[in-house]
């Protein structure tokens, strides 16, 4: 119920920004063509505001087209995706006068996966998927079955520490709590840290043995923006275009090197993956070691420094021995 | 115009496998410009040094083994068999691994490729060769094919520009074309230097200024894709009919053999349909993606 | 009349066993919750009680992600180039369903054409495919726009129908008649079986909801190719990952590269996607660079050039695209709202 009000206000504020010339683009989400799935919406056109919707599958991060759309925009965002937009205005990659932010706190989002794993049913085989406060109803065939909240959302939900909007011009309803269920969120990472060198390895081994590399992973974060990836860059080969194993995980660990400190955990690299990589447990990893060794959470004040662009002469150094 | 003769495109297979290369070995590297060479190589199997033919205009897949593949214009003529020439401008990873090797350094070479210059439409006309930079090096296949059977063809004109003096590939070649009273040699530079005392202007230009006469001629293009497409409006404004402005396109090629994907322009393969056009194939073609 | 057999769904592990005497069989399976077709291992049948189409597409067993072209090597007197062992163990596809086995034939026009390609070619004349009707398509699934019947299939060597705990055997091809003849606990089907798979095979018809207009495709891609203005809109949202074509069963790009360690390495062949901006970059220019340019080739290659040269379309309706886009962008809508000129 709450999220038809949080549409209509969505929808009267994307129609007003067009009307007022105040933006070019309105970049949102609108129903997509399967079932329980949403789909980025970019339009400058005032009538296909009606098609906004807010649910709990707007799972895109949709700062990845900030880079590439030209002119105004006013972008619709969740508390993940406004601060990997505080991260691009950090890098220079946008300037933060070029976005109208409307900002929707989260309550999180349904894992589809988790859900057809639950009832062992595809997506397309369910009828409905609502979410009731801390639990989740889902009926099937007529017949309705409840869940915890907590077990049907994704895991980077469960462990988000800012659902609401960091950076906004506008917020569409009220800041929320943090789900906060960090056992079930860090379930898989603790696993793997409990494994033996040798496990652990062998697990990543055969994780990698499975990806493509279609760079759905790469694609699909707003942190890597580079016009030229590393992938592609022939002289000197960092690593080969060819899917072997070890191609693969090194891509993969660059990559994560490479956007520390701008990634926000949203999760979609995992989300998108077709081989189901454990991509997020590197890419969450990374987020605590930053946390760790730097204090530093991607995304929280655009006037801040970018991490490990600047030097401070008080730095500790105890890493150089 | 695509090759589908049995024979002929199976004569050349190493194994019956059409993606493996035959070793060939560097005979001579000659420097054409600061960063252009032609390299002279030869087979080191004795019955495919004796055997291999190609037609001008084919190009062939040259491997750096460790560095990749890529295609290159096979800048001989085929009437003059005693070793294979192509022209290498360094670009990239291949070019840069093919310009440190020398004499003696096998490479892998599989091909010919591609559908060559019609030899026997051009037979009897006059022929308006226009080249721009590195693109003369197919051209030459066909300019000293023509030169060795010069009695089946009436008058030639070349006309060659590159950016600078320093640019211009083949100066032997120019030179010699320059003295031969056969041929009305234009060469031209986009700018020139100190010491240059020649024409200076962009290629199309020249060409308007040359004016070939299109009255049972056939015009043949290559260069820079820029190049090309400012030309081809100079030829009709001389009269030429687009049947008879034939050119050779370039594109990234993994393949060579139409399998690959990425040499598409529409519903045809630069490799397997191509590289030569006429303009009237090419304004037909579905997409202008060249 | 056609005289079809059947075999209760009991005894299939053991004609796999039987089979897996003369060939490597491969079922679908779920590793790592993705589902694709892998090596059997011998004891679990629970695979056929799963009713959907694979993620990873069939071309993975005929032309891998990564396949070893050939190894050479720098010795004293020169380079020595070497083909890699063939795998002498022929494939036997169980449970291919009828959009992926017509991928398999528009695949073979590609990699026959002109000259043969050694790769693909001999481990796909060496293999046996099974087909198995679909009883639950997903709500991505278009194949019978595409002249495809999700419970019927030429293109394979035997078609199987489910019937809840049996399966009705058609023998397609003479290759799948011998395979049959010798298997154990196969029976004759009777009447009613043959009625009861009728109507399996209408309701599976039946349920492919998705629907896109295939009359004059091919024109009126034609039509509206130079549109910039309409490919530009279709394409905003399309982030040039590479996905669907990889999971494509009727992509074919691929790339080839060198791998080199001191004096001898290995030339390989792996799968590109014209999605890559990459994908045609030549030293001086890229001619499809912008995005709009490359959504507009990916859809004309199916729709519109692959028809032109071979009089099919390059495309099998299987909806891995829909399903796996991180996007949601969908061709079927693309290709249902095509400006036509009147």
């Amino acid at each position: 119920m709450e999220n038809k009000k949080i549409e209509q206000k969505l929808r009267q504020e994307a129609k007003t920004l067009l009307q007022q010339r105040r933006v070019d683009y309105i970049i949102g989400y609108e129903m997509g063509s399967l079932k329980f799935t949403t789909t980025p919406l970019i339009t400058k056109s005032e009538n296909d505001t009606d098609r906004l919707v807010v649910n709990p599958f707007i799972v895109n991060n949709l700062s990845v087209y900030l880079t590439e759309v030209k002119g105004k925009v006013g972008i619709v965002v969740k508390g993940c995706d406004s601060r990997s937009i505080v991260s691009l205005i950090q890098d220079n990659k946008i300037a933060r006068e070029a976005l109208v932010i409307m900002g929707i706190p989260c309550p999180g989002l349904i894992d589809l996966k988790k859900v057809e794993l639950l009832l062992g049913k595809d997506r397309d085989e369910l009828d409905n998927i609502t979410r009731d406060g801390d639990k989740v109803v889902i009926m099937v065939d007529g017949k309705e079955s409840n869940f915890p909240a907590t077990e049907v959302l994704f895991d980077n939900c469960l462990v988000c520490e800012f659902p609401t909007p960091q950076e906004y011009d506008v917020l569409l309803g009220e800041p929320t709590f943090p789900v906060g269920d960090i056992t079930a969120g860090q379930a898989k990472i603790r696993q793997l840290k409990e494994m033996a060198p040798q496990q652990r390895w062998e697990f990543w081994k055969n994780e990698f043995s499975r990806c493509i590399r279609c760079y759905a992973c790469r694609n699909v974060c707003p942190a890597c923006f580079c016009q030229k990836c590393f992938v592609e860059e022939s002289e000197p080969q960092w690593v080969l275009p060819t899917p072997k194993w070890q191609d693969n995980l090194l891509f993969q660990a660059i990559r994560n090197i490479h956007v520390a400190g701008r990634c926000t955990d949203c999760g979609e690299c995992e989300r998108v993956c077709p081989m189901n990589i454990s991509l997020r447990s590197l890419t969450r990893e990374m987020y605590e070691i930053v946390g760790e060794l730097f204090q530093y959470k991607a995304g929280m004040d655009k006037n801040a420094l970018p991490l490990l662009t600047a030097y401070e002469s008080t730095e500790v150094e105890d890493f150089i021995r | 115009m695509r090759i589908t003769d049995i024979n002929q495109r199976e004569r050349f297979l190493a194994n019956g496998n059409v993606y493996l290369p035959h070793i060939v070995k560097i005979e001579k590297v000659v420097d054409e410009t600061y960063d252009t060479r032609t390299f002279h190589f030869n087979f080191k199997d004795e019955k495919l040094k004796k055997e291999f033919t190609f037609q001008s205009g084919q190009f062939a897949l040259c491997s750096i083994f460790g560095a990749g593949e890529a295609p290159f214009a096979i800048s001989s003529s085929p009437t003059r068999r005693g070793h294979l020439e192509c022209t290498v401008r360094q670009v990239g990873k291949l070019t840069n691994a093919l310009h440190r090797l020398g004499i003696g350094a096998e490479i892998g070479f599989r091909g010919p490729y591609g559908n060559g210059f019609p030899m026997g439409f051009l037979q009897g006309k006059n022929l308006a060769f226009v080249a721009g930079g590195i693109g003369l090096s197919p051209l030459r296949s066909l300019i000293w094919n023509v030169i060795d059977n010069r009695d089946n063809y009436e008058k030639i004109d070349i006309i060659y520009g590159a950016r600078s003096p320093a640019d211009l590939c083949f100066k032997y070649d120019l030179d010699t074309w320059s003295k031969d009273k056969g041929i009305n040699m234009v060469t031209t530079v986009d700018k020139g230097d100190e010491s240059w005392t020649g024409r200076v202007g962009f290629v199309p230009q020249v060409l308007e200024q040359v004016a070939p006469s299109p009255s049972n001629a056939v015009a043949i293009v290559c260069g820079p894709p820029i190049m090309i497409r400012f030309t081809f409006p100079v030829l009709e404004k001389l009269g030429f009919p687009p049947e008879q402005m034939i050119t050779t396109l370039e594109k990234r090629m993994k393949c060579g053999i139409g399998k690959c994907g990425r040499c598409n322009i529409g519903n045809i393969y630069v490799c397997r349909d191509g590289p030569v056009f006429t303009y009237a194939q090419i304004k037909s073609l579905v997409s202008s993606e060249y | 009349m056609i005289n079809n057999k059947k075999i209760n769904k009991r005894d299939i592990g053991n004609l796999l066993n039987e089979w897996s005497q003369e060939f490597t069989v491969f079922v679908p399976l779920r590793e790592s919750g993705v589902a694709m077709l892998s090596k059997w291992d011998g004891k679990d049948t629970g695979f056929m009680d799963w009713h959907r189409n694979t993620v990873q597409p069939i071309k993975a067993n005929f032309f891998p992600p990564m396949e070893e072209m050939f190894s050479f090597q720098k010795g004293k007197e020169g380079y020595h180039i070497e083909l890699p062992s063939s795998d002498e163990h022929k494939q036997l596809i169980f449970g291919i369903r009828p959009c992926d086995a017509r991928a398999l034939i528009i695949l073979d026009m590609t990699f026959k054409d002109l000259y043969e390609d050694p790769y693909y070619l001999p481990k796909r004349n060496n293999m046996v495919l099974i087909g198995l009707g679909c009883t639950n398509p997903y709500d991505s699934c278009f194949c019978t726009s595409l002249g495809i019947n999700p419970g019927e299939s030429a293109d394979v060597d035997l078609m199987l129908t489910d019937m809840g705990d049996q399966f009705l055997i058609e023998e397609i091809t003479e290759v799948g008649k011998e395979l049959i003849a010798k298997a154990s606990r196969v029976e004759e089907a009777t009447e009613a079986d043959e009625a009861e798979a009728r109507e399996v095979k209408e309701a599976s018809y039946n349920k492919v909801t998705r629907k896109i207009d295939t009359e004059g495709i091919k024109e009126k891609l034609l039509s509206c190719f130079e549109d910039q203005d309409f490919w530009e809109k279709v394409s905003t949202k399309c982030i040039s990952c590479g996905i669907c074509t990889f999971l494509c069963p009727t992509c074919y790009c691929f790339d080839i590269n060198d791998e080199l360690v001191r004096r001898q390495g290995t030339r390989f062949r792996s799968w590109d996607s014209c999605a890559f901006p990459v994908y045609t970059k030549m030293p001086m220019e890229n001619p499809r660079l912008e995005k709009w340019r490359r959504v507009r080739q990916k859809v004309c290659h199916k729709f519109e050039f692959y028809p032109m040269n071979f009089d099919i379309i390059a495309c099998v309706g299987c909806g891995r695209c829909i399903r796996q886009c991180l996007v949601n962008w969908d061709i079927t809508q693309t290709l249902n709202s095509l400006p036509t000129r009147v």
